[in-house]
């Protein structure tokens, strides 16, 4: 395999790395939120270090379950019925976790609330990221015509 | 951009041309330049025809030969994709993948992709993917950095 075979490959992982990363700040934080508020509905002011860790956990092992698993699905794309198909495992999973490391008490309520938090954040991510992408695409054709205008005062004036 | 016009009494005609950065502005004095090199000559059924590159929408490199893409036709060109890319890269042409020069003036719109690639609609219809490589670099130079 010669050099830039090899550096393609590293950037295309590192790219995949730099994914994972960023999913699993993203729902660390939603869950981290969704837990606040319901230590402070319980009116406990403290937080669990260790839940905090097997969140952080879990959701670096859902972004390489997605990535090297589910095709890597990416909700920050389009969102077909696969992609829901898969994100509504992933809520379930993670609720799952949540059920197993006690976060909200095994209350049974809480946890269907969870579920449906999880799924409306992968869906709030996709309308997120197509959102930017509306925004981008009319600066890029802004700029575009800017462009082209430009090359035709050009040309005229050649 | 300062230019001087000096007549020497010997010698040859000469142009010179000192730059900082590869500029727009810059790039269309190369182009003018290498006016006569702009013509491209292509095939289609053993018939030789010269493109003028405006018409050209663009320029793919398939197996090892590039073809040139107008409106409607497609012509096989004998310049391997860099030369040609050296060749048009002054005249609006833009690098968009490793296999493909694209013609930025031949562009009726552009749409925002997943992973900062970008999608081209072509006056033709035709969509074109600006891969995420050479996005940026296409950005900058819409932008005319």
């Amino acid at each position: 395999m010669d050099l830039k075979k090899k550096k393609d490959r590293l950037l295309i992982f590192f790219a995949k790395e730099a994914g994972i990363e960023l999913k699993a700040a993203l729902y660390f934080l939603c869950f981290l939120f969704f837990y606040f508020l319901y230590r402070i509905f319980q009116g406990v002011w403290e937080a669990s270090i260790i839940h905090m860790v097997e969140m952080i956990f879990s959701t670096y092992a859902m972004g390489y379950l997605q990535v090297y698993v589910f095709s890597n699905f990416d909700e920050g794309d389009t969102f077909t019925r696969k992609t829901f198909f898969y994100s509504a495992f992933c809520s379930g999973l993670y609720t799952v976790v949540a059920y197993l490391g006690k976060w909200f008490d095994e209350s049974m309520g809480t946890l269907g609330l969870f579920y449906i938090y999880v799924l409306l954040a992968y869906i709030c991510a996709y309308w997120m990221y197509k959102i930017k992408r509306l925004g981008d695409t009319k600066a890029l054709n802004e700029d575009l015509k800017a462009f082209q205008e430009r090359s035709r005062e050009h040309g005229e004036c050649d | 951009m300062k230019y001087t016009v000096n007549q020497v009494e010997r010698g040859e005609d000469e142009l010179i041309l000192n730059y900082v950065s590869l500029s727009e502005e810059v790039m269309r004095v190369l182009a003018f330049m290498r006016e006569d090199e702009k013509k491209i000559l292509g095939w289609k059924d053993s018939v030789q025809v010269v493109l003028n590159p405006e018409e050209i929408f663009y320029v793919e490199s398939v197996d090892g030969r590039t073809y040139a893409y107008t409106e409607e036709e497609v012509y096989k060109i004998n310049y391997s994709l860099a030369k040609a890319e050296a060749l048009l890269c002054g005249i609006n042409f833009y690098r968009c993948s490793k296999s493909m020069i694209i013609n930025i003036d031949c562009i009726a719109g552009l749409k925002s992709l997943s992973s900062n690639r970008i999608d081209a609609t072509m006056r033709n219809g035709e969509h074109l993917l600006i891969s995420r490589t050479y996005a940026s670099g296409f950005r900058r130079r819409l932008k005319g950095e």
